[in-house]
């Protein structure tokens, strides 16, 4: 009697173990800001779901480290918030299960804009989910008591040269900066981003780099004249221009910002009165009238145990209804089809932010990854980076730079 | 007797146990398996598909002696050395002033400290607004006249100026450690030795230069010996000051700076081998250096 009892308990516990998949999730900087929103669209999946439970856990700067570790140590996450340059890094070392071999093709392109789905592909394969996204130009942002001072009509500046003069007439007339521009963050290659935007093209038809024409050594020229007169200042060599905008503009020291409205986010608590004075306006663009932007992308480890439960989650957070709530909470690009016409993301007030964000949010098809990044990316974007530094400083001139860093990109290129 | 000698032994032992284990661990093992791994090829890919290193001999220490970066990266971390003579004068000598019995002494000596304990990234931000082109350093010498407005630069941007500004914030970091080391050293030196020299008409440099440091040398081959080593290790200001770049134009990239981007700076393209090469290669810079360490005081210890 006490045998059989016995048996139907183990029984009963091992069914209930198989009917319950404990599945691992890491999202990158997302806690605490935004732990409601994660843990009421993991309470949602798990309430459609009843037999998956899901573990959430934020990391942060140890993000890339914490994911190679827990592989090696077969203890691998089962869904994982990355981004672009790290999701074709861990693709490239086998780090990640294609996410066609558990998804249709032809599913994944009705559920997320091509455009972005397209900057997760690597040899034929997608490798992520897109997420959230952002656009780098996103919004005009401006003081407009400095413009006016420097006698600036916001209403001329059309494009990114228009912007370059405004900022030497903001400069002269008030002594604060006017836009900040990337021209090389610690993280990628931000002047390879400026030709894109101006039209000029990264590659030559071989895929062989091809950014030292005439015109792309004209187009360093130009900003680091910028930089030698001031203009746009020289601490952009060193602190990320994002970050720079966000503390010189809060400060009143710098009169534009372009990017994300969420930068508003930190200028309203920086400077309340700041805030309240912000014009929005639509972004500038180069020559070649396009937005760059990113995503962020929910991946599947390979060494996942449970991918059918992962990729079942991964398709559920990053579905429209789920990325319009998260672009409700902040203002992100949702990267979900159809999102322009969703009624979730139209504006709701005139506060500056909000038209921002019903500008911004439903923008997703317009993020365009720009070109997809070589192989032996660390080495040949810090040999790039180190090259228009020496422009910058003096040491070398536009079209020596320009030369020697496709000179290594080609020797170098896996 | 020997029995009660062999308990006494296996005793002492069982204390040390607990610390040895975990030294073992996470000490020992590791700089022995990244000695090896510098020996072989091992990238993530390797890691992630359940491969072991292979064993490449010295492959990787000969790309790595021929790679400029990193021989830059040695060459900086070797200037940045010029910090460690700097640092113990200073130290030492403001040890013997704190010291004195003096009013207020306890205050300055809490003052010196102070940076020891402070966070690397909260002094970053004092120190960046010093070192900044409308910054205090700047500022300061405009007002002693030996520059003008036009020669304001930002010392951090200028490839003559970036390492030697971070050397000069290690150094401030340092300073109230080795103080503190040197203090409780000049406390251990009997007074009575210092009063017979005074009444034997001894100066005070003379009781400084044949008393005082005679007597500290081995608290000056600890300080040395271990600013040295933090020297050649040197990362964390370099990280902070530059984001990792080790800019402008590499002029403060060290070679630790180069394991650290080898390896944990951009760990899913992270080439262990490499890395364990280059590790290797700075451990022999430091044992080289602490031999010659040892080897000064011991030949000054035979003259006596």
């Amino acid at each position: 009697m006490l045998k059989r009892w016995l048996t139907a308990s183990v029984l009963a516990l091992s069914l209930s173990a198989l009917a319950q998949t404990q599945i691992e999730f890491w999202t990158y900087y997302l806690s605490p800001n935004f732990d409601n929103y994660i843990k009421s669209t993991i309470a949602d999946f798990e309430k459609e779901n009843p037999t998956i439970k899901v573990r959430w856990v934020d990391k942060q700067d140890t993000m890339e480290r914490d994911l190679t570790a827990a592989v090696a140590l077969g203890k691998a996450p089962d869904v994982v918030n990355l981004w672009q340059d790290s999701t074709f890094a861990a693709a490239q070392n086998k780090i990640l299960t294609p996410i066609t071999q558990l998804v249709n093709r032809n599913v994944l392109n009705q559920l997320y804009y091509p455009n972005v789905l397209d900057m997760f592909v690597m040899d034929g394969q997608v490798y992520g989910l897109p997420w959230y996204g952002w656009l780098d130009q996103g919004v005009m942002m401006y003081n407009p008591d400095l413009l006016q001072k420097a006698g600036v009509d916001v209403r001329t500046i059309r494009n990114t040269d228009d912007l370059l003069a405004a900022s030497a007439r903001i400069k002269q007339a008030t002594g604060a900066y006017g836009w900040l521009p990337p021209v090389k963050d610690p993280n990628g290659a931000s002047f390879l981003g400026r030709f894109f935007l101006e039209g000029l093209p990264v590659y030559d038809k071989d895929g062989k780099a091809a950014f030292n024409s005439p015109a792309h050594v004209a187009l360093l020229q130009k900003y680091v004249d910028a930089m030698k007169n001031d203009v746009i200042p020289q601490e952009l060599l060193r602190k990320e221009a994002f970050q720079l905008s966000n503390e010189l503009y809060s400060q009143g020291k710098a009169a534009i910002v372009v990017g994300a409205p969420t930068t508003l986010n930190r200028v309203k608590e920086a400077n309340p009165d700041l805030y309240a004075k912000t014009r929005i306006a639509s972004a500038p663009l180069g020559k070649a009238g396009i937005q760059t932007g990113g995503a962020m992308s929910l991946v599947v480890p390979r060494a996942s145990k449970n991918q059918s439960a992962a990729i079942r989650f991964a398709l559920f957070v990053t579905n429209r209804t789920n990325q319009v709530k998260f672009a409700n909470v902040v203002p992100i690009v949702s990267t979900a089809a159809g999102s322009e016409n969703d009624p979730g993301l139209k504006a709701k007030s005139n506060d500056p932010l909000e038209i921002g964000k019903g500008m911004n949010s439903a923008s997703g098809r317009l993020i365009n990854p720009g070109f997809k990044p070589p192989k032996n990316t660390d080495d040949i974007y810090k040999n790039f980076n180190d090259n228009v530094e020496a422009a910058f400083l003096g040491r070398k001139t536009a079209k020596q730079a320009l030369d020697d860093a496709v000179a290594f990109w080609n020797a170098n290129a896996k | 007797m020997k029995r009660q000698a062999l308990t006494a032994t296996l005793i002492a032992y069982a204390f040390l146990a607990p610390a040895l284990v975990l030294m073992g661990l996470f000490t020992f093992y590791p700089v022995f398996y990244g000695s090896y791994l510098g020996f072989t090829d091992y990238t993530v890919a390797d890691l992630a598909s359940g491969e072991g290193p292979r064993w490449v001999g010295l492959k990787n220490l000969q790309f790595v002696l021929s790679d400029p970066l990193f021989q830059t990266g040695i060459l900086n971390s070797l200037k940045y050395l010029l910090v460690v003579p700097l640092l113990q004068i200073a130290s030492l000598a403001v040890a013997v002033l704190v010291n004195q019995k003096l009013p207020l002494m306890a205050f300055f000596r809490v003052g010196y400290y102070i940076p020891v304990v402070t966070s690397i990234s909260l002094a970053a931000v004092m120190w960046e607004w010093i070192f900044q082109k409308e910054g205090f350093l700047n500022w300061s010498l405009q007002l002693l006249n030996l520059i003008n407005a036009e020669g304001r630069f930002n010392w951090l941007l200028n490839e003559h100026t970036a390492l030697w500004a971070i050397m000069l914030v290690t150094f401030w970091r340092g300073f109230g450690y080795y103080m503190v080391l040197y203090l409780a050293g000049l406390q251990s030196i009997p007074a009575e030795l210092e009063e017979a020299a005074t009444l034997d008409g001894a100066t005070a440099w003379q009781r400084f230069w044949l008393i005082i440091v005679p007597l500290m040398r081995p608290t000056l081959l600890l300080c040395s010996l271990l600013s040295t080593i933090a020297a050649i290790r040197v990362l964390e200001e370099i990280i902070v000051f530059t984001g990792g770049s080790g800019g402008p134009l590499n002029s403060t990239y060290t070679a630790l700076l180069y394991v650290y981007n080898k390896s944990w700076g951009n760990m899913l393209n992270a080439n262990f081998g490499v890395a364990g090469a280059a590790g290797l290669l700075i451990a022999l810079v430091g044992f080289a250096l602490s031999y010659i360490n040892f080897r000064l005081t011991r030949e000054e210890r035979g003259e006596r």
